[in-house]
């Protein structure tokens, strides 16, 4: 452990005199206060916060990933073609612990930069609320709305019925011989159920749609619960505007007719822009006693002249606070930056400096958009492809995913809390078997490597 | 000529790692270097069987491009060796156990240019496992010792090379190693460290170390081997001690004091009676004492200077297992300490007398000792791995200590170098 030691602490002080390191931690201190001083989102107190969070974390994600490329795969690299490690070999070390404390020296590198950024936009996020101008009203809702955590709750979509209905108009487009020529069948059908679903959400004019929700629990009944969403049409109003009525509460009372209603339902009226995530908050009295919720979004005819496709459905439940939510974020940015350090460190044991950079950088940006990727081969994947299962499908499974629930500042801007839970799986897929499986890849090269090969 | 790994082979493989007669032995060592698409391009070292043994300096020569560091890559386990085999202290330098016995100094120091001196030797120090208090005892004694005490604190990128050859030299030995593996250890230091180096290779192999030392710099070689190897185009092509192949034993020298030109004429009379050549000549310096005298001299009167200053004192680690209470090994110290009078800070207050005490006190062996009539080279003794041969090594230091100290012969700033150098007395009297 001494020897992982040294190596480690020999990475650090080689880290931090590298210029990119110097230029990274510069650009950082400029940029942060600045981004909280001259960012205002929307032109509201909550804007502001969620703009600044959202760019903050996202740039300092981004610098300290490319940082720990950069740093991962020149230390060792560095060391072999400046010949320093035809030195450190011939010490008491095994190759394993050269490799080790390598990663352990770019990880500490960091945990500390990413602890001072962090610790900088979290007292920054603070600091925002109490230097504007922000009236009563605005605070409260910068308070209820962002420096909280809440739990979410998505409505299924019944993917079952759903496909037998794409199942259904592919047969009927057959027995029409009106398939496309040029599609396989899964295509067709991967299509089909898409348009399904699409179908399944949308609301013509004087239609509704209800969502119900099951054991909703709050630790507080004088809680109050939020409803997230946002608008799509099948033709753009003029202004871009639709007019939405909602009645949250227990639909079995309005279905029924049960008489005297146990628990209120809500009726929430609102004109709001098209494409763009929307937020209304009521009462925890509407949730019944059963834990039973519905949401019902009716399109007015009289309002509106367009077919509304309600996307992203959530209705939100408070069950934490901003600031463990906020270290469960930055959580998830270290897994990422461990992860990139082990696949700089195991590239960089059988590859030179430029080319280990450029298959990191490949994978930290194909990881960015991973789940484009899987979808767009997600074709592929459902045949028995013999050279696809043996070549690519492999190196996507080891890819990252940063995107979608991956990417932290998806949970800051909404408030959602990120769980234990979920880090925690993350952090065993990401770290304990990804990162593993790539370091004891880069340990087993780099034993059988021979340091001072001369190719002529 | 290759190696054929048969049965047979294995098994004298085996027996030769557990034979501790030799600190390193390669068996048809052969290591070529291939081109880009595997094809064999150059072969470095050629069926190559190097035996050398514990407790011997040994000098591995050549040309550019003759294998010699690659012999030592292949025996640092830097390279594969393409066929055959090479053992190091009993094993293989990947063992931990093995590696932790080995000091090594390229011919590049290949040091971490961002690191201080200090941070250095820590670093290494760490690798090794050393505990913090021992480290710290350490790195001081090596910087004091390589001269670099008052850099310790500069990067080591900031050195000249000459300074990174010190730093390098302590980096090997922080771990106070049984086996020494110098590339090119003197190339770009000044005379007066060359020769400091050089008594410390002496030194360490007088206290039990091995040294395989690969140089261009034939004189250096010369000063420090028991025996050289020669390598050209990867094989070995002379291999033996060093005064045997250097020795003209068909020639004779004579050194005399001032003599008149009667006595030179019957001389030569003689000689020419024998119908052999003669020449008379007086005898020069070599430019190498004239130098070190001149700066030793500066070292003394304390003229300021921003290089490396060196105690020319062996690090007290290193010196651990001399058995103070011996006579001889007392005598051995004392030269090391007259060292340290000529540098600047004890100049004036060391004396000579202490050693010259020492040495009164047993009159009867030194007497013994010093009218010894053939008085063995240390190149003599190198074959035997027994502890008596410390022993007789150290004769020689002490017939000449003693010798200088009774009869006030300090006229030349002397250094264990030329004790073992082939134009000194003790050699002199066996031709």
């Amino acid at each position: 452990m001494h020897s992982v030691w040294a190596v480690a602490k020999n990475t650090l002080a080689q880290a931090i005199r590298m210029k990119v390191a110097v230029i990274i931690i510069i650009l950082l201190v400029i940029l942060l206060p600045l981004m909280s001083v001259i960012m205002v989102g929307d032109g509201t107190l909550l804007g502001k916060l969620q703009t600044f969070v959202s760019y903050g974390l996202s740039l300092t994600g981004l610098l300290l990933c490319l940082l720990t490329i950069t740093v991962s795969t020149f230390t060792l690299t560095n060391d072999i073609r400046q010949m320093q490690l035809h030195l450190v070999v011939t010490k008491p070390i095994k190759r394993f612990e050269i490799l080790c404390g390598k990663l352990l020296g770019v990880v500490i590198l960091d945990i500390l930069l990413l602890s001072v950024f962090a610790s900088v936009i979290y007292c920054l996020t603070l600091l925002i609320p109490r230097l504007s101008k922000a009236g009563a009203d605005e605070l409260a809702g910068a308070g209820r709305e962002f420096f909280t955590a809440r739990v979410s709750l998505s409505a299924d979509v019944d993917e079952d019925k759903i496909d037998m209905l794409a199942k259904q108009a592919y047969e009927k487009l057959e027995r029409s011989r009106q398939l496309p020529e040029s599609m396989t069948k899964e295509q067709i059908l991967s299509e089909l159920r898409g348009r399904e679903r699409t179908q399944a959400q949308a609301v013509e004019p004087g239609a509704q749609r209800v969502w119900e929700f099951e054991n909703v629990r709050l630790a507080d009944p004088n809680e109050m619960l939020f409803v997230r969403y946002k608008y799509e049409v099948s033709v753009d109003p003029p202004d871009y505007r639709v007019y939405g009525t909602w009645l949250i509460g227990d639909y079995r009372q309005i279905q029924y007719g049960l008489g005297d209603w146990e628990s209120p339902v809500a009726r929430i009226e609102r004109s709001e822009l098209i494409r763009q995530f929307h937020e209304f908050e009521v009462s925890a009295e509407v949730v019944a006693s059963d834990g039973y919720l519905a949401l019902i979004f009716a399109n007015n005819p009289y309002l509106n002249m367009t077919t509304i496709i309600p996307q992203e459905v959530q209705v939100l439940l408070k069950t934490g606070s901003f600031t463990g939510n906020y270290i469960r974020a930055v959580l998830l940015i270290l897994a990422r930056l461990i992860f990139l350090a082990t696949l700089g460190i195991s590239v960089s044991t059988w590859l030179s400096f430029p080319v280990a950079v450029l298959i990191c950088a490949v994978a930290f940006f194909v990881g960015t958009i991973n789940g484009f990727v899987l979808e767009s081969l997600g074709v592929l994947d459902q045949t028995p492809n013999i050279i696809y299962n043996l070549t690519l499908r492999p190196i996507l499974w080891l890819m990252p995913r940063l995107d979608g629930r991956f990417n932290p500042t998806h949970y800051m801007i909404s408030a959602e809390v990120l769980s234990w839970r979920f880090l925690g799986q993350v952090y065993l897929m990401m770290v304990f078997v990804k990162s593993v499986f790539l370091l004891i890849f880069g340990i087993w090269i780099f034993s059988n490597r021979e340091i001072a090969k001369v190719v002529v | 000529m290759g190696f054929v790994p048969t049965s047979t082979n294995v098994v004298r493989f085996f027996v030769a790692a557990k034979d501790e007669h030799y600190a390193i032995e390669t068996f048809s060592l052969t290591k070529i270097f291939p081109d880009w698409w595997g094809r064999a391009k150059v072969i470095a070292v050629d069926g190559l069987d190097l035996k050398i043994r514990y407790n011997e300096i040994y000098g591995l020569l050549g040309p550019n491009g003759s294998g010699k560091t690659t012999t030592l890559k292949v025996l640092l386990s830097l390279l594969r060796p393409t066929k055959g085999r090479a053992v190091v202290l009993g094993g293989e330098t990947r063992d931990t156990k093995i590696s932790a016995q080995i000091g090594y100094l390229p011919e590049e120091s290949y040091l971490y240019k961002y690191l201080s001196a200090r941070e250095t030797l820590d670093f290494y120090g760490r690798i090794f496992g050393l505990a913090a208090k021992v480290r710290k005892s350490r790195i001081d004694t090596l910087l004091e010792m390589v001269g670099l005490a008052g850099m310790a604190n500069r990067p080591v990128g900031t050195f000249s090379k000459g300074m990174t050859r010190r730093i390098g030299l302590a980096q090997a030995l922080i771990n106070d190693p049984e086996l020494l593996i110098l590339d090119e250890p003197t190339s770009g230091m000044d005379p007066v460290s060359t020769r400091q180096m050089k008594d410390l290779f002496l030194q360490l192999a007088r206290r039990g170390k091995t040294i395989l030392l690969c140089s261009h710099l034939l004189a250096d070689v010369e000063d420090v081997c028991d025996r050289i190897g020669i390598l050209y185009g990867g094989r070995m092509r002379v291999e033996g001690d060093v005064k045997s192949l250097l020795q003209h034993s068909d020639e004779k020298q004579i050194h005399t004091g001032p003599i008149s030109n009667d006595v030179l004429g019957q001389i030569e009379r003689l000689v020419r009676a024998e119908q052999a050549k003669y020449e008379v000549s007086s005898p020069m310096d070599k430019l190498e004492d004239f130098f070190i005298r001149t700066v030793t001299e500066a070292q003394e009167q304390k003229l300021p200077t921003s290089g490396a200053v060196s105690t020319g004192e062996i690090g007290g680690f290193l010196a651990e297992g001399e058995q103070t209470s011996n006579i001889l090994d007392r005598l051995v110290s004392a030269p090391v300490a007259r060292e340290s009078e000529s540098q600047p800070g004890s100049a004036e207050t060391a004396e000579p007398e202490p050693a010259v005490a020492e040495a009164d006190q047993d009159t009867d062996l030194l007497e013994q000792l010093t009218k010894s009539s053939t008085i063995p080279d240390r190149r003599d003794i190198t074959t035997a791995t027994e502890p008596v041969e410390t022993v007789v090594d150290d004769q020689e230091d002490v017939n000449r200590d003693v010798l200088e100290k009774l009869t006030g012969g300090t006229e030349r700033q002397d250094t264990s170098i030329d004790k073992s150098g082939p134009d000194q007395p003790g050699e002199d009297k066996d031709a």
